[in-house]
């Protein structure tokens, strides 16, 4: 067979690697940074669990504090970048992010009601009232919009209307209790102190099973980019894909809310900077958009513990920053007709 | 073999787009749509495709076909959903998902998907994006894409309405060769003297029933042809026995009636 009297291949799983051993690079670097600084090789061997590794108090630092803490940044990326990449597909939508069908904003009233409760023991249940207040919201945007998938258009009208609600409620809420708006204001600046082993084995638990469901059917999402009869000719039962992609998007983020509250612009960021680097738009980079959104956001991460250290920056304004001009940019070049 | 139609009724609600269908449609034919806007045309031909439910029977070689994803069809929507940053190559290669699976295009479907490019005039643009693509090249890709799924029956809205009479022909030229490798089609199109040269056979729909149907000869010269159009149309013979379909200007336009 000659080359060129064939097209190339769609994707290159070879870029797929390139981003896995970003991701790796980052998180082993991010390791090693902080107020107390570790040696990279050392911080190598202590995550293989090789002789010369870092004992005593680096040691702790490492597995206790500083590896939780990325691999939670990691998952809720992963989470967040993939969501976002199967929102816009799902939408034809390219600013679409997670939070479009109200599960920002109802995890926020659900993580408002917790923080604002009086009785002590329901703070401990905060992760618990944000996950199931965005699930809430979602299928409410769900039932209100009545038609399901047939007009995908209603869908997100409804969603916007249920977040405005939810968010209503949320500012009523803080109001009442004003002594409580510091936590409630950094919750919803995103952060991931929270982080320790159980909140990664758990939150890994959700997203894990959410995105293995997406990549299984990242492929075929393509076919949503068509419009449904397309679709189906090319075998794919439109309505029941969207609301598995939804579902399992849905999942995802609202697992990564209330692990680490609202972070923006990560869902909108990263797939556009994949798509636009690899010049592919095929949900074929799904996995790659994954790896890329866990190195973001560890990254992000690494800056908000450490720019002003020892305070932290509320992870949030850290992707808004970078977050915000990109999604002008975008808006930009799409009004230039180039797309992306 | 035939494509069955059997009391085939369609609502939109309450609304009856379809009413009573009784039909065979031929497969290795071109069968092709026509009838005034509001006819139920693309509601047939979506029907066809077997994703809309409907009352009654449509049997494809003996197998009712809603819901029957073992048929090979093609689609060619009027207005396509135009996918934000796909490229032709990407949007091409699509066609080949029932044949080798999502996303799993093998080196012979690569190869195929290049002579499709090379047929379809569209080598050289493969790796632009569909989104920038104009009107007649948009129409090329789609029909490049129909044209990889190697399908048995490709269904088709309005093929040439955005076209350029130069890109209307090359289009069912194209068209004609899938034909003749044994593809049925079906089409729905406005240009009824265009549909006279490439059909075998022309159904005249209205209001949802079909008026007449029959080879393209017979329908072309039958009366009813004329008041399917409320006599607004006139047909002409050209001197080589090619048959024009022309609006009637000495009819009185709808306005006059008001």
């Amino acid at each position: 067979m000659h080359q060129s009297d064939s097209i190339d291949r769609i994707w290159n799983w070879r870029i797929t690697i390139y981003c896995v051993v970003v991701l790796v690079v980052i998180a082993v670097i991010a390791v090693g940074i902080g107020p107390v600084p570790i040696n990279f090789l050392k911080v190598f061997k202590t995550l293989l669990d090789l002789p010369g590794g870092a004992t005593g108090q680096d040691r702790t630092v490492i597995l206790q504090l500083r590896l939780p803490r990325i691999l939670l940044g990691a998952l809720v990326g992963a989470a967040l970048a993939t969501s976002g990449a199967v929102y816009q597909t799902v939408f034809h939508n390219p600013l679409a992010d997670p939070y479009l069908l109200g599960a920002a904003s109802g995890a926020g009233l659900g993580a408002t009601i917790a923080l604002t409760s009086t009785h002590q023991n329901v703070y401990g249940l905060l992760p618990l009232f944000s996950f199931t207040g965005g699930v809430l919201a979602v299928l409410t945007s769900f039932f209100v919009s009545g038609k399901f998938f047939a007009e995908p258009n209603s869908l997100l009208l409804s969603g916007i209307a249920v977040g405005s609600f939810a968010t209503a409620v949320q500012t009523y809420l803080q109001q009442r209790h004003s002594d409580q708006l510091r936590p409630v204001y950094s919750w919803i600046l995103g952060d991931l102190t929270s982080a320790s082993w159980s909140v990664v084995a758990w939150s890994a638990l959700y997203i894990v099973i959410a995105l293995m469901i997406l990549f299984l059917v990242a492929k075929q999402l393509d076919g949503l980019m068509l419009s449904d009869e397309e679709a189906y000719s090319l075998g794919v039962n439109p309505n029941r894909l969207r609301v598995i992609a939804v579902a399992a998007a849905t999942l995802a983020t609202a697992t990564a809310v209330s692990a680490s509250g609202l972070i923006g612009f990560v869902g909108i960021v990263v797939p556009h900077l994949v798509r636009g680097l690899t010049r592919r738009v095929t949900n074929r980079s799904l996995v790659s958009i994954a790896f890329v959104g866990a190195a973001f956001l560890v990254l992000a991460d690494l800056g908000a513990r450490t720019l002003l250290s020892p305070a932290e920056l509320p992870i949030g304004v850290i992707t808004a920053f970078v977050g915000a001009p990109f999604f002008l940019l975008v808006l930009r070049n799409r009004r230039k007709g180039m797309s992306l | 073999m035939t494509l069955l139609v059997t009391d085939l009724n369609v609502r939109y609600g309450e609304k009856e787009v379809l009413h009573d269908i009784n039909l065979e449609i031929e497969h290795g034919l071109w069968t092709c749509l026509v009838g005034p806007n509001g006819a139920g045309k693309t509601t047939f031909l979506k029907v066809l495709l077997g994703m809309a439910p409907y009352a009654g029977s449509i049997q494809d070689r003996g197998k009712e076909i809603y819901r029957n994803h073992s048929r090979n069809v093609a689609f060619v929507p009027q207005q396509p959903q135009i996918p934000l940053g796909m490229s032709v190559a990407e949007y091409v290669a699509l066609g080949r998902a029932k044949i080798d699976g999502w996303g799993n295009e093998s080196a012979n479907s690569r190869e195929y998907i290049y002579q499709v490019l090379q047929q379809t005039k569209l080598l050289g643009m493969q790796h632009s994006l569909v989104s920038q693509l104009s009107g007649g090249e948009m129409q090329r890709a789609l029909i490049a894409r129909a044209l990889v799924q190697e399908p048995e029956l490709i269904l088709l809205d309005e093929p040439t309405s955005a076209l350029d009479l130069h890109h209307q022909i090359s289009v069912l030229n194209n068209l004609e060769l899938l034909k003749k490798k044994g593809v049925t089609i079906v089409s729905t199109m406005h240009d009824i003297t265009l549909a006279a040269m490439y059909a075998d056979r022309i159904i005249v729909m209205q209001q949802g029933s079909i008026l007449l149907s029959g080879s393209a000869d017979q329908v072309i010269h039958s009366p009813e042809l004329k008041s399917a159009f409320d006599n607004r149309i006139d047909v002409h013979t050209l001197d080589s026995g090619r048959p024009v379909i022309v609006a009637s200007k000495a009819s009185r336009s709808w306005l006059d009636e008001k």
